[in-house]
């Protein structure tokens, strides 16, 4: 099912001062294919996400996309070249319309030179915006709507929708089923799987092991730092995942 | 396609639900509210003295109005960024003073047979100065990661005393004489300083709500996280919101030299208070992401409106201080109970 290597990250280590966060971590994203990321708190999840997705710079070791080697100096780095990032709980800014939310960075603008200074075809992103997200399989309330206005659920759909919907190579999303009622989380699974039909590479991020072993096609478990296993997930069953995770082994 | 819970099957019932959410839009809209409270204030202090409707007390309100509203325009977008800028007073007096002292230097030597290249040269030091004290404030934000509120007020304090010292407290006169002749010209109630304001807030009007550069602003107050994870540079954008808030300022500062015919040093004393009542009482939140600048506009005229009506009334001008906490306690009571209610601006 996996085509070939997209995103990899070799000998990847992080300090933060004397706290070495990640310790020299190494994993590999094929196309259209689903990576679970799993951790105990403090197990180095987040901090991998983050040199992933350019908002921090690792100490030292490598990020390949496509095998050409990248320096992420920004999230905006990251966005340019096709990673797209859902972070946790905070993907979204309440008080912008739905539309405004999905456009947020790439806003589309007026032709000629009134959208040389930045005037926004607030019309076009509104209908873009709706198409955008029913595409990846998301009903979605009007675009014009406020954020702010939209129940848990819908907030975490608007922001996997925007994520799919711009990625052009890998997608990594942090605990986006979390909070989420059990139709909710199964309508967030089955956007992954959308977006893993389409050939995108997809980092899943979470402490529910259940949707890890329910959509992953592979698991990279992380602990104090340092990869300790890294297996298909036809390999481990809940009990032995939790074991794998905090070390203490069952069976 | 799952949106059914508002798509009521009752095309009677959807109808009556439609219009009574009209309704209460429009009664929860800020601005629909200041304009009816500034409507029966005009009326109210027309009726205690009827010399409050003419057009002499129009043109004092509006030459009141102009200063305030551009320095409460730029507190504003400060403001839906997050951010509070302190410093616009002082930048007022300071820009004041630095341009008097050079219009001086220059018509007093080479320029004196020019006084409007004089006085175009004095709003351009207006500007640079305000744009610079921006600039400062927000490379003590950005780089000395000091809070907003301590950062301007830092240069609140530096400019406001550089400000007096450098004049040992008197206002700089011998400038141009023409820069008291340019208000006089009167179009309606409106001078012609009074006029460019009205130009420069309708321009900030559309780049606040109608282009990327207000996008961001509201993104950034909003969640900053969430606009920087988008691909946002938040730092160059908070740049650009102080400095056009120093910018603001420093044109204010020239609006009061053109007024007085001299940079006077207190001239925008305590005008930060003013201009955040002014962007409170239009509806905007300072914990950021919510602000309109047709509501700046309206909060900015109900303050100077009250400020003519009580001296017109006979009542002690110093009453407006607690009309204008009066108003404050409403606006953000009204704030506060459209959060509880869950619906956003």
């Amino acid at each position: 099912m996996s085509g070939e290597v997209l995103y990899e990250v070799r000998n990847l280590t992080k300090r933060y001062g004397a706290v070495v966060a990640l310790d020299d971590a190494s994993m590999k994203l094929h196309a259209g294919e689903i990576v679970g990321l799993v951790g105990d708190n403090g197990a180095g999840k987040s901090t991998l996400v983050k040199c992933l997705s350019g908002a921090h710079q690792p100490t030292s070791g490598q990020i390949l996309l496509d095998d050409v080697e990248r320096n992420w100096h920004s999230p905006h780095d990251a966005i340019q070249a096709g990673v797209e990032t859902l972070y946790q709980d905070s993907g979204l800014a309440p008080h912008l319309s739905v539309s405004a939310n999905v456009f947020l960075g790439r806003e589309l603008v007026k032709p000629g030179i009134l959208g040389k200074m930045g005037f926004l075809s607030q019309k076009q992103m509104d209908v873009q915006a709706h198409r955008d997200l029913e595409e990846v399989g998301i009903a979605v309330p009007a675009s014009g709507r406020s954020v702010s206005q939209l129940s848990g659920g819908q907030r975490q759909a608007v922001a996997i929708g925007r994520a799919v919907a711009w990625a052009s190579k890998v997608i990594i999303l942090d605990e986006p089923t979390n909070h989420l009622g059990a139709r909710q989380a199964g309508e967030v699974l089955n956007v992954m799987l959308e977006a893993k039909a389409k050939g995108l590479g997809v980092i899943f991020i979470s402490h529910t092991l259940p949707h890890v072993l329910q959509v992953t096609d592979r698991v990279v478990v992380l602990r104090l730092g340092k990869v300790v296993k890294d297996a298909p997930t036809s390999e481990f069953d809940a009990e032995s995942l939790l074991g794998t995770i905090t070390g203490l082994k069952i069976g | 396609m799952a949106t059914t819970e508002t798509h009521s099957p009752n095309p009677a019932g959807t109808q009556v639900v439609v219009a009574s959410s009209r309704f209460k839009t429009l009664i929860s809209n800020q601005q629909f509210i200041l304009l009816i409270v500034w409507i029966l204030m005009v009326i109210g202090f027309s009726l205690i003295n009827h010399i409050f409707f003419s057009v002499g007390v129009a043109e004092n309100i509006l030459l009141d109005w102009a200063p305030l509203v551009l320095i409460a325009v730029g507190e504003l977008i400060v403001i839906i960024s997050g951010g509070i800028d302190l410093s616009v007073g002082a930048i007022v007096g300071f820009t004041g003073v630095i341009s008097a002292f050079a219009m001086r230097s220059l018509y007093e030597g080479s320029l004196a047979e020019q006084p409007y290249l004089v006085l175009a040269i004095g709003v351009l030091v207006c500007v640079i100065v305000g744009l610079l004290v921006g600039l400062i404030n927000s490379l003590l934000i950005n780089y000395a990661k000091l809070v907003p509120f301590i950062a301007t007020l830092v240069t609140l304090g530096a400019c406001s005393g550089m400000a007096l010292v450098f004049t040992k407290g008197a206002p700089v006169m011998g400038g141009p004489r023409e820069a008291i002749a340019l208000s006089p010209a009167w179009i309606g109630p409106f001078s012609r300083p009074v006029l460019i304001v009205v130009v420069v807030v309708l321009i900030l009007w559309a780049f606040v709500h109608k282009a990327r550069f207000g996008r961001y602003t509201f993104a950034i107050g909003s969640n900053s996280f969430a606009a920087r994870a988008a691909g946002i540079n938040v730092k160059r954008h908070v740049t650009k919101v102080y400095m056009l808030s120093g910018l603001m300022a420093g044109l204010a500062g020239f609006f009061f030299y053109l007024r007085l015919g001299s940079g006077a040093p207190t001239s925008g004393l305590g005008n930060e208070l003013d201009a955040i009542a002014a962007v409170v009482i239009g509806g905007a939140a300072l914990t950021g992401g919510v602000g309109r600048v047709s509501g700046t506009v309206l909060g900015a005229l109900i303050l100077t409106t009250v400020t003519s009506g009580l001296i017109i009334s006979g009542v002690d001008p110093q009453w407006k201080r607690v009309v204008v906490a009066a108003l404050i306690a409403i606006a953000a009571t009204l704030q506060a109970l459209r959060k509880t209610e869950g619906g956003a601006s």
